[in-house]
């Protein structure tokens, strides 16, 4: 493995760990289960529920990866001045972005409630409430995906950078699967160890006594990803050359 | 409870309506049921919450959920910590 292709797959490694430690398709997920455990469900049946959450969450994740891989590969067309152009937009949402987790990210007081619009808040709350079969968990899990967006856009953007510029398909296709397995860590967590008896409680205590934690490290790491994308595909490519 | 008692949701932001005890009784149910609490005792602890709060709702015309919230986790909490932790949550997950 050449050097450009380990530095691609760092990055997009990278992209899918800050993905998976935004918290809002953690919390949905864990406001499902605790739901459908409340209303008597069979533990099979939550296991179903969470699922196909999980899948919803999955699929719309692997559409937006693909889609924006592609329109980046028609945009670049293997010029170095366009993927230049694109990696300093990358770059600045990633920064941004990573200054604005620092600043905002948690709403203040008690809780895990996140800076995202109340309506929206309240949507994903009583459709979480309403949720009783497979369909409507994986149209949850998409949904939450969207509501997330303003938060992993950056990082998918930066991945999707990192997939255009690997030497062939299969590659591009192995690439998008990492990603997205990756930033499904968090939410695969939660299913196993909601599948293993674990008290929801201890799960969201844990996730309250730590909120400050992850929202210091997610963005602390999109700072780090700017300024690796900055000087591996900006100054890089200055030096080097494209490709 | 004899007379009636309205209660005041999202701080005004959304039309009042009369207590019910019993959508009371249910979150307390479903909060003790979700960390696998067996069926009969969340039953008692639910009644025991209702009439906690019942007690503390006498004389008043009109509450917040806010109030209801507050008092009920406050009693729930010597009945059940997780749950009352759960219940007190519920509103700040998202």
């Amino acid at each position: 493995m050449d050097l450009a292709l380990i530095s691609s797959f760092a990055i997009i490694v990278f992209s899918g760990l800050i993905h998976a430690s935004f918290q809002l398709s953690v919390s949905v997920l864990t406001l499902l289960s605790g739901h459908s455990l409340g209303r008597k469900t069979a533990h099979r049946k939550v296991m179903r529920l969470m699922n196909s959450f999980i899948t919803g969450v999955l699929v719309l994740t692997l559409l937006l990866i693909s889609a924006f891989a592609y329109y980046m590969t028609v945009f670049i067309r293997h010029s170095a001045t366009t993927e230049q152009l694109v990696a300093a937009i990358v770059c600045g949402l990633l920064a941004g972005l990573g200054l604005a987790t620092w600043a905002f990210y948690y709403r203040k007081g008690e809780g895990t409630a996140l800076w995202l619009p109340r309506n929206m808040a309240r949507y994903l709350s009583s459709r979480t409430k309403a949720t009783k079969n497979s369909a409507e968990a994986f149209g949850l899990g998409a949904a939450s995906v969207v509501a997330e967006l303003v938060f992993v856009l950056a990082p998918m953007l930066a991945a999707a950078l990192a997939i255009v510029t690997l030497p062939g398909v299969w590659w591009q296709i192995g690439g998008i699967i990492t990603y997205t397995v990756i930033s499904l860590t968090s939410l695969l967590a939660v299913f196993v160890l909601v599948g293993g008896g674990h008290r929801i409680s201890r799960l969201q205590a844990w996730r309250e006594k730590n909120k400050r934690f992850l929202q210091f490290v997610g963005g602390g790491s999109l700072l780090i990803l700017a300024a690796y994308i900055f000087v591996d595909r900006l100054i890089g490519i200055s030096l080097y050359g494209a490709f | 409870m004899s007379q009636r008692i309205d209660v005041i949701k999202a701080r005004g932001k959304r039309p009042s309506e009369e207590f019910n005890p019993g959508k009371l009784k249910q979150s307390i149910i479903a909060a003790c049921l979700s960390l696998r609490a067996p069926e009969g005792q969340a039953e008692e602890i639910a009644q025991a919450v209702e009439k906690g709060v019942l007690a503390w709702c006498e004389g008043k015309s009109e509450i917040t959920s806010d109030d209801i919230r507050r008092v009920g986790a406050a009693i729930l909490q010597k009945h059940h910590t997780e749950a009352a932790y759960l219940y007190k949550q519920q509103l700040t997950v998202l």
